[in-house]
């Protein structure tokens, strides 16, 4: 007899999905032709009736690979491995490209642009040998360290298959307890929650000339991906958008809209705190989840009270709300919930400054329960900042001609690759569930609180 | 198959690596003309170029080259020593001690390395032969160790077997009991720091037939090492352990290589409680393989912090002077070697800083085509003879001798006659942030 239960396992299909436009080569490759024409002679001679010794170029990648070889380089596949300059350093030179420092922006470095790609091309974790490149720790995310077990921990099999851990996060509202009539039915709120299956729903995508197809590619990717796209009210009339996968998000000035939405929609977002307009929206839709869209710096307790139980809290793109970071603000904002006894009953969704994969599980350990992903997705479709990318509008992007397959498959891509990434986080720390990852500081490190431990008494330490 | 190579085969490995030796020496020498492309935070051009110096000279570098500190803006980078006045120095002749014991406890077999120092698991089939060879015969020439890694013993080491650490990790590939019977010290490995808590993974194009031979496994599959040892869920499963190996091999010493999570220090009392005479941890900023970018920077403290933090706690439970702490992970100089001592460790674990001294660039590129472009951590039978054992074994051998004498310098202008002094001497650091 087959069980049907309805249970299927989660899994995310990823395939090569090539860039667009293919980035800037990593590396410049100067070569001093007429000393390489010299070399090659030189090779010749001394080689003498050896033509492959003689030709046989230091580059394993196929740089200097035929027709001509070194005297037109294919630099597009250079790895910067500088066997051929320390081989022949009078001959070639590798030098950095200086066109890839206008990927991404301040923020969002020109080699975070390189790794998101990688994921949405591949859909994989990136690796890379030699351990650490980059700075002992620094501002912001980076000052941040995950923990680890070192036994006892059975889940990181999780990994390679043969057990479970879970991404899957609930959105929604989650009374502490029930109370019932006299009769025994349940009277007062009762839970109301949708879960997704990756703790990242997908964010408004910039305005501007590739809006249609950004909103059909990021409500088909949500789809797909079984979470939600979070898209302007006006765009889901306009282009007729709906779905369970939608999460529309209203303004004053698109509040008639509402009207036209084609049905109603599993969960609505309110951008701002208006009391008014959040009991409207709540009478309305009387079976949809209300999500509350605010800056993360917004006192929540005014709003809790309110009833809301679904917040969006959102910093600028850079990470930083009222000119602190996401890292304290989220803290901040899950404490007070915390305070107030209703930690349990409350859904955080948060965004901004979240671009790396890693950035997911520290923010999720700050304390949301889930991310909504906002340029990393854009970086992902290959767009263009114009200058520094801060505020939503007007987003400085600029996006090649798109596709939507194309599209939803590189957020497919880069979703799994983030996801797996997740898994390795949580695995090492022998998580079976990401859910019990929110808010739980005692799983990470702080830079500035082991320094402090490590280096106290040091003479020039916290002058 | 791996097809043996060609006369032409062996003449152009020939040509490559005369000129390759050749830019090992001219680059370091081209005082203020550095790759462009080369370097990074951790490990600066300058470092990279200097540690070349060193491993064809025998000293630092005196042209201009950075060859103490990187530029990563933390941890060691931002220490430096206190100096005495020149006039407290001690004097030249003043003969410097700078060796360590393995084993404090006051049974089992004594050993001492004359150098704070030996080489970090590097298993073949992440390195070649040819590697393991160099740092073997180098170990031996400084009466310390290497380590195996994971993926077994070649027979080629067994003349070396006094200086060869047999490495005991979660895949268990290639333990037999008679390389755990050769072995003056057999290491598990329960963590590293470049993945911490993530295991290892061999690429299929690495499980060469040799390497799978050695390992037991299928040749040209991918190989994982699981994370954590699934017969070791407490500190009793972990000196079961322990107890099995010395079992086995009773006059083995045990080390435990432990990551560094923010209970290192528990950990750390644990693994001696257990038996280990040297608890090494592994910091997170190090690692020679291949690991996946959100492990190395993200998972677990870096071993700057990690040291004082371990250190103070087993004096506190009074158990400093009967274990041996080793630390690894992010130790590029002897500069920073002088430091880990300092904020608390008997020695280092060298395993980046070796595979520089070899002509390592730090390009990253390691799993990606046939290996290592420069023949390191390659298994491909072409590349992997760019290095010549005996070459490789020179070259570290010279970067050692460079690291005892600066080893010797600092303790001289800090005013110590033993290495052994400077152990948790953090008075004598001081922090320099700009
Ligand atoms: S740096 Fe490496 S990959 Fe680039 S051209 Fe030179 S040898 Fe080839």
């Amino acid at each position: 007899m087959t069980v049907q239960s309805g249970y299927h396992r989660y899994h995310i299909e990823t395939r090569f999905t090539p860039d667009l436009i293919p980035p800037p080569p990593r590396f410049r490759v100067r070569v001093r032709k007429l000393r390489l024409i010299g070399l090659v002679l030189k090779e010749l001679i001394e080689f003498r009736g050896h033509v492959r010794v003689a030709l046989s170029r230091p580059c394993v990648y196929g740089v200097f690979s035929r027709p001509v070889g070194g005297l037109a380089p294919k630099e597009e596949l250079c790895v910067g491995c500088l066997r051929c300059t320390v081989q022949y350093p009078e001959v070639v030179q590798i030098c950095p490209n200086p066109e890839r420092l206008r990927l991404g922006d301040s923020y969002l470095k020109p080699e975070y642009v390189d790794t998101i790609l990688y994921e949405a091309r591949t859909g994989r974790v990136p690796v890379r040998g030699a351990g650490y490149r980059g700075p002992f720790g620094g501002d912001g995310w980076d000052g941040m360290w995950t923990d680890m077990s070192e036994i006892v921990r059975p889940t990181r099999d999780g990994i390679h298959g043969r057990e479970f851990i879970s991404t899957a996060v609930d959105i929604g509202e989650k009374p502490s307890f029930l109370t019932f009539d006299a009769a025994g039915h349940p009277i007062g709120p009762t839970p109301r929650v949708l879960s997704i299956q990756v703790p990242f729903v997908l964010d408004v995508p910039p305005p501007g000339r590739r809006l249609r197809v950004l909103a059909e590619i990021f409500a088909e990717a949500a789809r797909q991906l079984e979470t939600l796209a979070i898209l302007p009210v006006e765009v889901v009339v306009r282009f007729s958008l709906g779905g369970p996968h939608v999460m529309p998000l209203v303004r004053a000035e698109t509040w008639p809209l509402l009207e036209k939405l084609p049905e109603s929609p599993r969960i609505v977002a309110l951008a701002g705190w208006d009391p008014d307009r959040y009991r409207a929206l709540r009478a309305r839709f009387p079976e949809s989840l209300v999500a509350v869209r605010v800056p993360m710096d917004a006192d929540l307790e005014p709003m809790v009270r309110t009833g809301v139980r679904v917040f969006h809290l959102t910093a600028d793109y850079h990470g930083y709300a009222g000119r602190r970071f996401a890292i304290e603000l989220i803290q901040q904002a899950h404490r007070q919930l915390v305070d107030m006894g209703l930690r349990e009953e409350v859904t955080l969704i948060g965004s901004g400054g979240i671009v790396m994969a890693e950035h997911v599980p520290k923010a999720i350990i700050c304390g949301l329960d889930a991310v909504a992903l906002d340029t990393a997705l854009w970086v992902a479709l290959q767009a263009r900042f114009d200058g520094e990318c801060v505020e939503p509008a007007p987003a400085a992007v600029t996006f090649p001609r798109l596709k939507t397959a194309w599209g939803v498959q590189r957020l497919k891509n880069l979703v799994n690759a983030w996801r797996d990434q997740l898994l390795e986080v949580l695995g090492a720390m022998g998580l079976r569930e990401v859910r019990r990852l929110r808010g739980e500081v005692g799983r990470c490190m702080f830079q500035r609180d082991l320094e402090r431990e490590a280096f106290a008494g040091i003479e020039g330490f916290g002058e | 198959m791996q097809v043996p190579l060609t006369t032409v085969d062996m003449r152009i490995v020939e040509k490559h690596r005369a000129a390759l030796h050749r830019g090992f020496h001219v680059w370091p020498t081209l005082a203020f003309d550095r790759p462009p492309a080369m370097g990074d935070a951790r490990w600066t051009a300058d470092l990279i170029l200097a540690t070349w110096y060193q491993a064809e000279t025998g000293r630092p570098p005196d042209n201009g080259l950075e060859y103490r500190v990187g530029a990563s803006g933390g941890g060691f980078d931002v220490l430096d020593f206190k100096f005495l006045p020149k006039e407290k120095w001690l004097p030249e002749d003043e003969p410097i001690d700078t060796s360590i014991p393995l084993n404090r406890r006051p049974y089992d077999r004594r050993i001492e390395i004359p150098v704070p120092w030996y080489g970090a698991g590097m298993s073949f089939g992440s390195v070649s032969e040819q590697i393991m060879l160099a740092r073997a015969k180098a170990a031996q020439m400084w009466r310390t160790f290497t380590c195996t890694g994971e993926g077994g013993y070649p027979d080629s080491l067994t003349p070396y077997k006094d200086h060869v650490i047999t490495q005991i990790a979660t895949g268990m590939f290639g333990v037999r009991e008679e390389t755990i019977l050769r072995a003056p010290i057999v290491e598990f490995k329960y963590a590293q720091g470049a993945k911490p808590g993530l295991g290892g993974h061999l690429l299929g194009d690495k499980a060469t037939v040799a390497v799978a031979k050695m390992r037991e496994s299928v040749p040209w599959v991918s190989l994982f090492s699981p994370f954590p040892f699934h017969s070791v869920y407490s500190v009793e499963d972990h000196k079961k352990h322990i107890d099995w190996v010395k079992a086995i091999h009773p006059e083995a010493l045990i080390s435990v290589k432990v990551s560094t999570p923010t209970d290192i220090d528990m950990v750390a009392v644990g693994s001696y409680y257990a038996g280990a005479h040297i608890i090494h941890i592994d910091g997170g900023y190090g690692g020679t393989g291949a690991a996946p970018e959100i492990a190395k920077k993200n998972i677990a403290m870096p071993i700057e912090l990690a040291l004082p933090k371990v250190h103070r706690f087993l004096i506190q439970e009074g158990i400093r002077d009967e274990v041996v702490l080793m630390a690894s992970g992010g130790i590029r100089t002897a500069y920073d070697i002088a430091k880990a001592i300092a904020l608390g460790a008997d020695g280092v674990v060298l395993g980046t800083t070796e595979l520089v001294a070899l002509g390592c660039t730090r390009c990253s590129n390691c799993e990606r085509g046939r290996g290592c472009p420069f023949g390191l951590t390659t298994t491909d039978p072409e590349l992997s003879e760019l290095v010549d054992p005996d070459w490789g074994a020179e070259r570290l051998s010279r970067l050692y001798a460079s690291f005892q004498l600066q080893l010797r310098d600092i303790l001289r202008r800090l005013g110590l006659r033993s290495v052994r002094e400077l152990r948790g001497r953090t008075d004598l650091l001081v922090y320099r942030k700009t």
